[in-house]
């Protein structure tokens, strides 16, 4: 072994013993290097700025540089938002910049309870800017912009009945009213004609679903979908009630809080619960119990809440039985009692409905207005149909055919629409088949609807 | 010769007592210290207290055996650090990514060196079997050696396989999808063995525990067991190959010619290659240093550039699993690509009968291919059809690997990487 060789040995050793030495150093500098910890310092630098007396000073200069988390074992999240957003919960922080601000409003929900991406999405994990927000790749939950926030109340809250969210109850009220489940499926009931919405809150954003609406073509090709003439407003709307649908169901706690105890839930309630079998509201229903119309008059809210909970707790001797109500429950019956006399039970109440009140309901429910038009006047566009381009209004319906025919058209559809010109592409809508979806009592309610629209005065004088 | 200060410190270290105790031989400054820092140490005993020359060589060799080894320790070693975070079920796995990346101190790093150590070995794996076969070094006495080694390449496979699925993201489902998928093409056996790999039909929670088992206990146990058959034979075999060396087996004395009435050295019962029978000691140098020092040095290079890769690029995560979101297109991991394109054309060929015929062939090539000419050299010119066939081969997968991987778009169609794949629009 010469010393030459020797001293090569050693000189290789020293390079690379220097290079893995720099590139551990490096790495470590680079893994304790994050962006979060100056956003940290500089928190700890405006509390101490901040700071009356000394020892305010001392526990503002102990503050750890450290990440903090919100864990939400039952949402199935790890939120470490507040790592950089130090201050949401302190709002002598309103109004600073950004991550340093002050969130409004959070009382009904707390952060130790719901975190932050439950409602603003991004990525609860992630320790960066640009992760944590989530318009990265490989994300995908990107933030819902603040403008649509209203969307995430949906995950847990019934939209309609939402007065925090009342842009989300326009979009669903747009939604059920404008003909969309005609074709799309949402929640299990709709027609097939178009994709099923249930995810579409969590595949779509915002700009892609307002182009879609206003030119569904445009964005996705051969669509068949027809141009919708939304307002500005109520575009809005529907993308807002469209990015509420991430077909995610809210678990346990959060799931309790779906309904707002509003009077709409309670109408809905009183139905389902089948009170009109022993009361009597706006003249119908059973003799057994008290005549509900007035009761709002009668009874104070404090003694039907504790009679849903007892009844004969407050009136003894009652023959009504204990429902176990839920607090909820009985807060939006008692809701429903008090606001009775204002609301037209005659037109919105199922059972106190004509048949052909209801068919109209019916109509609308499963979107039939989506091909046949408002009202059945028809005039939605279909290319290449025989019948003037266009989905036939329902009008006249009762001149062509009798009930039977008309049922068995609606159970049975139509798939192959005849063509106005055989080489052209064939029409894109067509009827589907109703039997599985529509039945029994609706779909003689439907038809009742349908036979009743024949204009009057324009009875076959021939 | 004035050795720098730590190595002096060394030195006085290695000759106390303690240091005596924990090495047995201090820093070796004869000859015969030398030996015995070879054969006293446990980990280095198995290699010779003498080498070739020629072993020594590194654009003979190029070292591509010991970087594999290397990255395998190196894997190893990240291996055990994110088993320290790791949680195999399907609801946790994909989380613990995210962890390592964004809250555990120098997570991301761990996982990068080990995703990088793991393809890295795939291709030094790949480039060692090379080696040997370009240099003839399978043949005579190393027949099994080169068998041991081939288990050694689809082990390596097989554990970059089954780790690939860990991470739990859309490329990670995927690719397992595909990639068990091409093992159910196999004709009776195909489903059964897919459905053994999977614990079911398709890619779950049950195949999510058999890969981790697989990939942390049973594939690494076995091939640190072959990689120390592997070595072992590396020795026995009379180390590197070389152009020189007779080719003679170790050969069992007849029992009639053993002396009587002793109990039996190695020297007296065996012949040929092992023992150093008659070798010409001028052609071989100490192990320690030349070898020893070389090893170190090689180590240190191949954690430099894996550290280097894992600081500068971060190893692939993507979505969450979906199994309702397939990818289009859908591929398999990189070194199955090539697989994958066959399988395109025929599954039953591509996928079966064409992998089944290579393995087979390379198993079986130290027993087909036994003229010793050209051995230990580079390309010998008595090896020119061995060669060529060879170099067929392995273009042959080189260029499918590649169009696999490049130039492959949505529905498996042609691409030209160099341009925009087409916008996949969902169908209505």
């Amino acid at each position: 072994m010469n010393n030459g060789s020797m001293l090569r040995f050693y000189g290789c050793f020293t390079f690379l013993g220097l290079l893995v030495g720099g590139l551990v150093v490096l790495g470590y500098y680079k893994d304790e290097y994050r962006e979060w910890k100056d956003y940290q310092r500089k928190f700890v630098q405006e509390e101490i700025h901040r700071a009356a007396t000394p020892q305010q000073k001392a526990i503002a200069e102990s503050t750890p540089v450290e990440v903090r988390q919100i864990l939400l074992p039952e949402l199935n999240r790890v939120d470490r938002c507040t790592t950089c957003h130090l201050a949401v919960e302190d709002p002598s922080y309103g109004g600073y910049q950004q991550p340093l601000a002050y969130h409004p409003q959070h009382e009904q929900h707390p952060f130790e309870k719901f975190g932050c991406t439950i409602c603003h999405r991004g990525q609860g994990r992630a320790t960066t800017t640009a992760d944590a927000h989530g318009a990265v790749a490989h994300w995908d939950q990107p933030m819902l912009p603040l403008q649509y926030i209203q969307a995430s109340c949906g995950q847990c809250h019934e939209a309609a009945d939402n007065p925090a969210a009342p842009e989300l109850g326009q979009g669903q009220q747009l939604f059920e009213t404008s003909g969309c489940r005609g074709c799309h499926k949402l929640g299990g009931a709709g027609g097939n004609l178009g994709p099923e919405l249930d995810k579409v809150g969590t595949r779509r954003s915002p700009e892609w679903l307002k182009k879609h609406f206003l030119a569904p073509a445009a964005v996705t090709a051969g669509s068949a979908m027809p141009p919708q003439k939304f307002s500005e407003t109520n575009l809005e709307a529907i993308v807002l009630f469209m990015l509420s649908q991430t077909g995610q169901t809210a678990p346990g706690y959060y799931a309790s809080m779906k309904v707002i105890p509003s009077a709409d839930e309670g109408q809905r309630l009183f139905q389902q619960k089948g009170c009109i079998g022993c009361h009597t509201v706006a003249g119908q229903g059973g003799k057994v119990g008290p005549v509900l119309d007035d009761v709002g008059l009668r009874r104070s809210p404090e003694w039907m809440l504790q009679h849903f909970r007892d009844p004969q707790s407050v009136t003894p001797g009652s023959v009504m039985p204990k429902f176990g109500f839920t607090e909820t429950e009985a807060r939006a019956l008692t809701e429903f009692l008090l606001h009775l006399r204002e609301r037209n039970l005659a037109s919105t109440f199922p059972s106190l409905m004509s048949p052909v009140e209801r068919g109209r309901e019916i109509y609308r429910k499963y979107g039939c207005a989506g091909c046949h038009g408002a009202e059945a006047k028809g005039g939605v566009p279909n290319p290449n149909a025989k019948t003037a381009e266009q989905v036939p209004g329902l009008i006249r319906v009762a001149e062509g055919y009798t009930k039977a025919e008309l049922k068995s058209r609606i159970v049975k559809g139509q798939r192959e629409i005849p063509a106005l010109e055989p080489k052209r592409p064939p029409p894109p809508l067509y009827m589907p088949a109703w039997g599985a979806v529509i039945k029994d009592a609706e779909l003689d309610d439907l038809v009742a609807y349908l036979i009743s629209l024949k204009p009057k005065g324009e009875d076959l004088g021939f | 010769m004035n050795a720098p200060f730590l190595t002096r410190l060394w030195q006085k270290f290695a000759r106390s007592r303690v240091g005596r105790s924990i090495f047995r031989v201090g820093l070796p400054q004869s000859n015969l210290e030398r030996s015995q820092a070879m054969t006293s140490s446990f980990l280095l005993h198995i290699q010779p207290a003498k080498v070739h020359k020629h072993s020594l060589k590194a654009g003979y060799s190029l070292g591509l055996g010991l970087i594999s080894l290397y990255l395998f320790i190196i894997l190893i070693g990240t291996g055990v650090l994110l088993m320290f975070y790791y949680v195999p079920s399907t609801a946790s796995a994909y989380n613990t990514m995210k962890d390592l990346q964004f809250v555990v101190s120098a997570g991301l790093l761990v996982r990068n060196m080990h995703r990088w150590a793991a393809h890295l070995m795939v291709l030094l794996v790949l480039l060692h079997l090379c080696r040997v076969f370009y240099t003839g070094a399978y043949k005579r006495p190393r027949e099994f050696n080169w068998v041991i080694g081939v288990g050694l390449f689809l082990l390596t496979l097989g554990l970059s396989f089954t780790g690939y699925l860990l991470p739990w993201d859309q490329l990670a489902f995927w690719a397992i999808t595909v990639g068990t998928n091409i093992a159910g093409y196999a004709p009776v056996i195909g489903t059964k063995v897919k459905y053994v790999l999977l614990g079911g039909n398709v890619v779950g929670q049950e195949a999510l525990t058999r890969f981790y088992a697989l990939h942390v206990i049973v594939l690494p146990t076995l091939a640190l067991l072959m990689v120390a058959v592997h070595l072992w034979r590396v020795r026995k075999d009379g180390g590197l190959s070389r152009p020189d060396e007779s080719g003679e087996v170790v050969e069992q004395i007849p029992p009639g010619q053993l002396p009587v009435n002793k109990s039996y050295g190695l020297m007296e019962l065996a012949r040929g290659t092992s023992p150093q029978v008659g070798k010409n000691p001028e052609d071989e140098v100490f192990s320690w240093p030349h070898l020893v020092f070389r090893e170190i040095l090689l180590f240190l290079l191949v954690t430099a550039v894996v550290l280097f890769l894992a600081i500068f690029w971060n190893a692939p995560l993507e979505e969450f699993a979906n199994p309702i979101h397939p990818p289009n297109p859908a591929k398999a991991p990189w070194y199955f690509l090539g697989l994958q394109e066959l399988v395109s054309y025929s599954a039953f060929w591509g996928g079966v009968v064409i992998p089944g015929l290579l393995v087979t062939a390379l198993l079986l090539l130290p027993y087909l291919d036994r003229k010793r000419a050209g051995v230990g050299r580079w390309f010998a010119r008595e090896r020119v059809v061995a060669n060529s066939i060879f170099t067929l081969c392995l273009l042959a997968a080189i260029v499918f690997t590649v169009i696999g991987t490049l130039f492959r778009g949505p529905n498996w169609d042609w691409v030209e990487p160099w341009r925009q794949p087409p916008a996949i629009t969902e169908g209505h």
